[in-house]
């Protein structure tokens, strides 16, 4: 126990520390987040009639909104459940002494590093029904064509997604693997556990800060997805896969209500902030002290 | 131990971080804000940057002593940065837009009635008596002109001559014409036709058939309504039930059927004179005709091409309508074409001798009277965009998902009264 | 044989991944006709290497690859600077209003970047920024994905070494320089890396705060290469390879940081 008047001098040094950050989030987040809540409750091109709550109440009975919210959770249960495992699964395999883990490394890094529009352009050639290389190749095989992106258009694009995020993940994991002491192994070693056992009992448990902090940040990517929908189907066929935050944009700079956009990314705050204090919940109970 | 000195130390690390920005920003960098005086700053497509263009500019600062910035973008990237400016007050001089946004951003107060000066120079440059009626109207709000059309184009038919002429087969005038014509073109992977995933290629169709999509007095949407259906049908035959052309992929370009044209795996598509440069460079060996829009009810197509306009708030509103009439000047005109093969709005410039000498544009040429334009009236209500969104949902759902046309329609047109009551 | 299989499931993956730089390079290399082609082309019958040259007469890359080098490289410095420092607080400190405090940091991860973009803009406008590389930076300076980052990885430190350090009676800012810092290695190379990363390929912010074509950055400038009805892929996929290859570098560089046994000298 540490006597009071020194915990309140760390307390003192600890906002000290935070002045400068509490300063610039105040200033480039939080006015600009103010804003934001106070542009919901106003409506027009120019966004300056009141309408009071009036934004709200539309965006929660409006179908395309419950809608586009719908197909981004499955959107991004597939894409977080996806990562996180992949992503695992590559970090472990590559922090190991293995020849050549340098160049997959990198490899496994490119699509992450690749820019967007080409990595669009790359995709719809290679989906093209009627010209693409996969349908191509399954006519080889002996394969009937498939129309990725009019029959299964939400999984393409998670899977697109997943393509160019696995070496993300595996980075952060690899990154936190550099945190577990190697003596926690030998010792377990020397007990004879075995591998899967010391995934479980020791990899796993003391890596617990890392998979919160990844799986904080995928829900919340997940849940904002809003690239693949713009560069790669434009939100269709039809409304299959108009992700909420492209839908939110297009509210905003096509249709250029700023009211109704601004209050549906109201809604989508507060339904990620609750998501993420669940989240921060259950990893405090699984946090491991040494 | 005590807390100033890491007080001090906290200072000072956060006058280095300050210092990072501040350095970096001497380093050189140029720095103009969008209303320099002695700056002009024009937002323009940064496919429409011409040498004929290039010429006006050169012209023009050395006639008033500025110096033109030539803000080039893309579309949406454009109206982006459109609508953070006339949220901060800070507007260009003079602006290029695509085509729909004069009225909306008339109605919106965004934009400058340029009816004064109509008033005063129109008859000496020939606006409004020598552009097409259609950019006229396209381009007013309230009896006052807002914006002056630069560009106007429309969609009509290519085909692929060798393929007709192997299949005996007359290039079509009607809609029968066309179906039979794509059957009997289409065989083991190829197509008769294809179509285009975007909704802004349904129109055509639409005005054929006789069908307005939206009548401000009436508040009627897509009458008559059976023709509006029978013409979203006809196209979704075309792909599922004739099998004459291929499912469309959703997607956020235009290009799926000119590929396909390209690859000599479809014979005919509805495009505009966009896609003449990429067909001519990738397939030499097609022998492209260009035929006249399909004739239903009507013989009709859709107006479509780009306009100027100014912002209300732009401090210089002389010398950006001294800009657009040198820009619009009928030798200009004459200029981009001959290098670009564009199409443009004056009547007198259908009659040039390079428009009628040349095959292909004499086509569109004489189809430009006959352009409609399909969203002026919503336009007017403010309502545009949720417009938009509703019909690009519907038509993907009639022509990929094939959703029945009446049901689709329906639904469209529950929503559409919902938003523009 | 657990190895065998282990490099033939990485050997697959990795030619899954790399597919798209192959193709970047490829387009690079072709005609523009090529690239309009209605089969992708897969390897142009004659290297363009002029493609990478006309970039730079056609436009002024030589000004967006400085700009894009100095707003990516000062937001990445000032992110290895603060991130860690408040992420440290947050991890190894209690103080009133911790959890509060922290939950709203996390909350401005979770509003699109585009909706707080006009407030933004006007400010800078008001502040008369635009077009400036302060105007570029200053809205970057820190973010709550780097902090929490550090918070995660600064938590596992056994809070016994800033005891004893506090006993010696070291500075907090000594402590944090000489003890905590030195421990956290693999989490700063990734932070530098993906701060640099993301803002070396943001979009819109250069895109609205910028009102002249010598201050816009690689990604902006690479949209003047797209047509009114179609993209120049030739050119745009030069562009994207230049743009490409400081970030590939700067992985190659901070990667050895994930090797295992460098972390853990520092605890000796």
């Amino acid at each position: 126990m540490r006597p009071r008047t020194l915990s309140g001098r760390y307390a003192r040094t600890a906002y000290l520390f935070l002045l400068p950050a509490i300063l610039f989030f105040a200033a480039f987040f939080y006015l600009p987040i103010g804003n934001v809540v106070a542009t919901s409750l106003r409506t027009g091109p120019m966004a300056d009639q009141w309408t009071g709550l009036g934004n709200y109440a539309q965006a929660l009975g409006d179908p395309a909104v419950r809608h586009s919210f719908l197909i981004t959770a499955g959107f991004s249960v597939l894409v977080v459940a996806g990562s996180i495992v992949l992503g695992l699964a590559l970090a472990l395999a590559l922090d190991q002494p293995l020849k050549g883990r340098v160049a997959f490394r990198v490899l496994l890094l490119v699509p992450y590093l690749t820019s967007v529009a080409i990595v669009g352009l790359l995709w719809r050639n290679i989906l093209d029904p009627e010209l693409g290389v996969l349908n191509r190749l399954l006519a080889e095989l002996g394969l009937p064509g498939q129309q990725w992106l009019n029959t299964a258009p939400l999984l393409t694009i998670a899977a697109v997604t997943l393509w160019q995020n696995v070496g993300y993940t595996m980075v952060l994991f690899l990154a936190g693997l550099q945190g577990i002491p190697e003596t926690y192994h030998e010792a377990a070693r020397i007990d004879g556990a075995d591998a899967w056992h010391r995934f479980w009992r020791i990899t796993l448990p003391l890596l617990a800060p890392t998979t919160l902090f990844v799986s904080v940040m995928a829900v919340i990517s997940g849940l904002q997805a809003f690239g693949q929908a713009y560069i790669i189907t434009n939100g269709g066929p039809g409304d299959a896969t108009d992700l909420s935050v492209f839908h939110i944009f297009n509210v905003a700079f096509r249709a250029r209500d700023f009211g109704y956009s601004s209050a549906q990314s109201v809604l989508l705050l507060i339904v990620i902030v609750a998501f993420t204090l669940v989240q921060l919940r259950a990893g405090r109970r699984g946090e491991v002290q040494y | 131990m005590s807390s100033h000195p890491s007080r001090r130390e906290l200072f000072r690390l956060a006058g280095a971080a300050a210092a990072v920005p501040v350095l970096a920003s001497c380093a050189g960098a140029p720095s103009a804000p969008a209303a320099a005086p002695g700056t002009f700053t024009v937002y323009w497509n940064a496919g429409h940057d011409y040498q004929a263009y290039r010429a006006v500019i050169a012209e023009f600062e050395r006639a008033h002593r500025v110096k033109v910035n030539l803000q080039k973008y893309q579309w949406p990237d454009l109206r982006t940065r459109l609508l953070a400016d006339f949220a901060s007050g800070t507007v260009p001089d003079l602006v290029e837009e695509p085509g729909g946004w004069v009225q909306e951003f008339a109605v919106s107060g965004n934009a400058r009635p340029l009816q004064d000066y109509v008033d005063r120079d129109g008859a000496a440059m020939g606006f409004p008596a020598d552009w097409q009626p259609v950019t006229v109207e396209r381009n007013s709000y309230q009896g006052k002109v807002y914006g002056v059309q630069l560009h106007l184009t429309c969609n009509t038919l290519f085909y692929n001559r060798g393929m007709l002429r192997e299949a005996g087969v007359e290039p079509p005038t009607t809609w029968d014409e066309f179906l039979e014509a794509a059957r009997r073109l289409t065989r083991d992977g190829v197509y008769g036709a294809a179509l285009n995933q975007d909704y802004t290629y349904m129109w055509p169709w639409m005005v054929q058939a006789g069908v307005t999509p939206y009548d401000l007095e009436t508040k009627a949407i897509m009458e008559p309504r059976a023709d509006a259906v029978a013409a979203l049908q006809f196209q979704a035959d075309l792909v599922h039930r004739h099998k004459v052309a291929p499912v469309p992929t959703t997607g956020t370009d235009y290009s799926g059927p000119q590929k396909l044209f390209s690859a000599e795996r479809a014979a005919m598509i509805f495009t505009g004179p966009w896609d003449l440069d990429p067909i001519r460079k990738t397939s030499a060996g097609i022998e492209l005709g260009v035929a006249p829009p399909l004739k239903h009810r009507t013989a009709a197509t859709q107006a479509a091409g780009v306009s100027l306009f100014v912002p209300a708030k732009a401090s210089r509103p002389e010398l950006s309508w001294d800009f657009i009439k040198r820009v619009t000047a009928l030798d200009v005109e004459r200029a981009a074409t001959k290098e670009t093969g564009m199409l443009m709005p004056r009547k007198s410039w259908v009659d040039l001798p390079e428009v009628q000498n040349d095959p292909v544009t004499k086509v569109f040429a004489d189809a430009l009277p006959t352009a409609r334009d399909s969203s002026q009236q919503v336009r007017l209500t403010g309502q545009l965009g949720r417009w938009e969104e509703q019909l690009k949902v519907m038509y993907q759902q009639v022509l990929i998902q094939n959703k029945p046309a009446a049901e689709a329609l329906a639904d469209f047109v529950k929503a559409a009264e919902g938003f523009l009551k | 044989m657990r190895k065998a299989l282990l490099y033939t499931l990485l050997t697959l993956a990795s030619l899954v991944t790399v597919v798209p730089l192959l193709y970047m390079v490829s387009l690079s290399l072709q005609t523009e006709t090529e690239t309009l082609s209605a089969e992708a082309v897969l390897w142009p019958q004659t290297p363009q290497w002029g493609n990478y040259a006309e970039l730079f007469t056609r436009a002024p890359f030589g000004d967006f690859i400085v700009n894009s080098l100095v707003v990516a490289g000062a937001i990445t410095l000032a992110h290895l600077l603060f991130d860690p420092l408040v992420g440290y607080v947050f991890a190894k400190f209690r103080f009133p209003l911790r959890n509060t405090l922290f939950v709203a940091l996390l909350a401005t991860l979770m509003v699109p970047f585009f909706v707080r973009m006009i407030p933004l803009y006007v400010l800078m406008a008001n502040l008369g920024w635009l077009n400036t590389y302060q105007g570029l930076v200053t809205p970057f300076l820190m973010d709550a994905f780097g902090i929490f980052l550090m918070r995660q990885f600064i938590q596992p430190i056994p809070d016994d070494l800033i005891h004893a350090a506090r006993i010696d009676g070291a500075s907090e800012l000594r402590i944090y320089r000489s003890v905590i810092l030195p421990q956290t290695r693999p989490a700063l190379a990734v932070l530098g890396l993906f701060t640099f990363v993301f803002q070396w390929n943001e979009f819109l912010w250069p895109l609205v705060a910028t009102t002249t074509p010598e201050m816009r950055t690689i990604p902006v400038g690479l949209t003047l290469f797209n047509q009114e009805y179609f993209t120049l892929w030739h050119l745009t996929a030069a562009g994207s390879v230049i743009l490409f290859v400081p970030t590939a570098v700067l992985f190659v560089l901070t990667q050895r940081y994930f090797v295992r046994g460098i972390a853990l000298t520092g605890l000796k």
